[in-house]
This record gives C-alpha cells, sequence and structure tokens, in this order.
C-alpha cells in the first residue's frame, strides 16, 4: 500500500496526514509518532484533520443514488425482470439489443451461507493473516481511523471498540472473504496473541448469545447482534476469548 | 450463459455495488443533482461497453475513474468555467506543495466538532474542483491514495498534496466562519 508514496520525507504535514489515513507502513508511522511526540503543533494539526473527519462522518449523510435512477439503470441493463419500455432514450438507443434480449433477471443478491461455510472463511482469513507479513492491512490503534478505513472496502463500516483498558488493544483491520463478499474483520492484541473479529452481516436472524466452538485448534466465540453476526477467532484460551467477547459486547449496548 | 448475459450479469456484480459511489462523486463535480444523474447515466454505458476490461478486485475504483472522466467531459462542454480552476490549481500545487508549512496556530478543534452539516458544505463547495474532489474521494468514499490517484489521473505526490491542502483550507474556514 505504500510503495508509491514518494519516500522522502520532505513535508512533515504531507506525511501527518499520509499517516492519519493509514498510508504509511509500521516503520514510518513510528517515526511520524516520534515526531508528534516532540511537536505540539503536529499533534494539533493531528487532532485537526481528525476533528474535521469525525464531523463530516457524523453530520454529513452519504447521499444514495435516487431509486429512480437506480431503477432506470437496472432496466437498462436488462438487471430487472418487469417488462418495460425504457425511458431512457440516449441509452436505449445505444444499448438496444441488451434491452430487447433480456429474458431473465441476473439481477444478483447474496444469499446466505450456512454456518459451516461462514466458520470456514473466518477461520481460514484468520490463519492467513496470520501467516502473511501483517495480521491486518490497516496498522492503527486509532479506531477513528480503522472504522473509516472501512467505508467502500465493505458494505457496512463495523462497529469499532477501543478495548486497550481491558487488555485487547485494537492493532488494526483488513477486508476477509466470506461467500464471494467483502466482510470486515478487527484486529486485536492479547498479549503476544491475535484475535480476528468478522462482522458478516445477518439481516433478518435474531439476536444470540455467545457460543463457543473449537476449529482446527483455534478458538471461536460467535453471536448475533443487530443484524450481524460477529465470529471471534484466536489461539488465545477460550476464557481469554469469551471474556473478550464479553467486552465487546457491552460497548455495543 | 450467453455473451450479452454474461456482461450483464458482471455489470449487475460489478457495478449496480457502487452506483451511491458514483453519484456522490458526480455530485460533487457537477454540484447539482440533475447533472450529476446525467453524468452517472453516461458513465454506466460506458461502464457497460468496458465491462470486459475490468478484473473483478478493483471495480470501484475502476468505475469512478469512468465517472470522473465523464464528467471532466461533461464540465468541459457546459462549464469550461470550471476546468480553468483545475489547471490554474494545477500551476500552483507544486509551489504549495513544497511551502505548506503549517502556521503556528492554536488548535480550534472544538470549532470543527461544532460545526453542523451546512456549514460543513458550505465549506466542501467552496474548494477548488481537484480539491474537492480528493477530499470526497478520500472522507467520503474512503479510498486510498493509490485508488485516488488512479481515480483522478495523477501522481500520488499530487494526492498528498490536494488532501492535506484541500484539509487545511476546509478548517481555515470552519474556524474562521465560527
Amino acid at each position: 500500500m505504500t510503495n508509491s508514496i514518494p519516500s522522502s520525507p520532505d513535508n512533515p504535514i504531507q506525511l501527518l496526514h499520509a499517516y492519519v489515513d493509514g498510508e504509511l507502513d509500521l516503520t514510518e508511522a513510528l517515526s511520524v509518532e516520534r515526531k508528534i511526540a516532540d511537536d505540539p503543533r503536529l499533534a494539533a494539526e493531528r487532532d485537526r484533520i481528525i476533528a474535521l473527519r469525525e464531523a463530516i462522518h457524523e453530520k454529513l449523510p452519504r447521499e444514495p443514488i435516487s431509486p429512480g435512477l437506480q431503477l432506470r439503470i437496472e432496466k437498462t441493463f436488462g438487471l430487472r425482470q418487469e417488462a418495460s419500455r425504457p425511458t431512457w432514450r440516449a441509452l436505449a438507443a445505444s444499448v438496444a439489443l441488451a434491452v430487447l434480449v433480456t429474458s431473465s433477471s441476473t439481477w444478483l443478491f447474496f444469499g446466505s451461507n450456512d454456518t459451516r461455510t461462514t466458520e470456514d472463511a473466518i477461520v481460514a482469513g484468520h490463519i492467513r493473516a496470520l501467516t502473511a507479513p501483517q495480521p491486518a492491512d490497516i496498522a492503527s490503534s486509532e479506531r477513528h481511523t480503522v472504522k473509516p478505513w472501512f467505508n467502500g472496502r465493505v458494505l457496512e463500516a463495523p462497529h469499532v471498540a477501543d478495548l486497550a483498558n481491558a487488555g485487547f488493544p485494537l492493532i488494526g483491520g483488513r477486508v476477509d472473504v466470506v461467500g464471494a463478499r467483502t466482510v470486515p474483520t478487527l484486529v486485536y492484541a492479547r498479549r503476544k496473541h491475535i484475535i480476528s473479529l468478522t462482522a458478516v452481516p445477518a439481516s433478518g436472524k435474531a439476536n444470540s448469545g455467545p457460543k463457543i466452538s473449537v476449529d482446527n485448534g483455534y478458538n471461536i466465540v460467535q453471536w448475533t447482534a443487530n443484524g450481524v453476526s460477529y465470529w471471534a477467532v484466536s489461539d488465545v484460551s477460550a476464557t481469554d476469548l469469551d471474556e473478550f467477547a464479553k467486552i465487546f459486547r457491552a460497548t455495543q449496548s | 450463459m450467453g455473451a450479452e448475459a454474461n456482461n450483464r450479469a458482471r455489470f449487475a456484480k460489478l457495478v449496480t455495488p457502487y452506483l451511491s459511489h458514483a453519484y456522490r462523486l458526480a455530485r460533487s463535480l457537477t454540484g447539482s443533482q440533475a447533472d450529476a444523474e446525467d453524468v452517472v447515466q453516461e458513465a454506466c454505458l460506458r461502464a457497460f461497453r468496458g465491462i470486459n476490461s475490468v478484473a473483478d478486485t478493483n471495480a470501484r475504483a475502476w468505475l469512478l475513474t469512468i465517472v470522473h472522466h465523464t464528467a471532466c467531459t461533461w464540465l468541459r462542454k457546459n462549464r469550461p468555467a470550471a476546468l480553468i480552476t483545475v489547471v490554474d490549481v494545477a500551476a500552483v500545487e507544486e509551489k504549495q506543495a513544497n511551502s505548506s508549512e503549517q502556521d503556528a496556530e492554536t488548535p480550534e478543534t472544538a470549532l470543527i466538532a461544532k460545526a453542523d452539516r451546512a456549514r460543513l458544505e458550505e465549506a466542501i463547495a467552496s474548494l477548488s474542483l481537484p480539491y474537492r474532489e480528493t477530499f470526497t474521494l478520500r472522507e467520503v468514499e474512503g479510498l486510498n491514495y493509490r485508488e485516488i490517484a488512479e481515480v483522478t489521473g495523477v501522481p500520488i505526490g499530487t494526492v498528498m498534496s490536494r488532501l492535506s491542502r484541500a484539509r487545511e483550507q476546509l478548517n481555515e474556514l470552519i474556524e474562521r466562519n465560527q
């Protein structure tokens, strides 16, 4: 992610922005953190960048495309089954063929995967992360950096809690793939161990309490809250992982 | 599956999930809902024609690149004045990149946090087009620097200078107007 960032650190302000945006690798990030510690002006600037980001995320709604236009586009490209005369003349002329041959809906939707497949994918994601150079695609202990990083990468950015005080510091986030769909995974540390917490959309599913299981030697705690199925995977003890789940769940209510 | 059905399936899988992203970028560039919808429609047409040239993993940045080009073509035709700004900005950008030493101002994070939606929108709208586009792609759409460079067709160094200048200008505007 960082190899095309100009390496000459001649502009400390731009590097600071890159740091807040999670664009720096570990060595560069540490160097910026040292500079921030030494220079109150850099610390103040970092706070302003984060304050602006939070204000944007809290107060500016991400305006979706209008349902009318969405429908028009889906019909134009034959993604809806309803027979309809395209009202969008310019496009209709260009892709008349596409519209005329429409016979079956190819509107894709994600069916829910069965639990077994989901668990396999989540454990695979955790193992892959452990064998990768870094367990997180974005390395940051700052939840205001980690949460927005997920925007656009997954359908919905996850709830991100800072659990450092409870002995589970946040170390970053990554995107895993479950059933051909990208899902957010938060990465926490417990002493020298890594905990992956993956949030899989489960709309319509009722809330359920934590269930503990073991897969391939990894402990797993799974629960469902507010239409999201959470999977915590780690090689920490079942007791520790259960405690982690309890503390995380407490931040959700 | 025939070629046509295959193209439709690819369009449904790769383009439709990002239509709102496409719309917001078009809206940010053209400044109006109606114009943004025209741009998105045209961009979808281009995307459909090129649907076989995109890798599955890169669809969002690819679609936004198409929206960027479509919007620039649209602006050139309908608002040539807006693009003149782009040239001016590009010319002064390099100078700013090397001289953007921050004033030793006290941090006014409380003022930024208090800014309401109208003030934020007004401040963003007052940015020049390349700054507004870069800032929107980063803070609203969550693209990383490499993706922003790809979408806007500039080097990563330019993305970095645009983004830091855009944020500085926004913060100054918001603090000044409180």
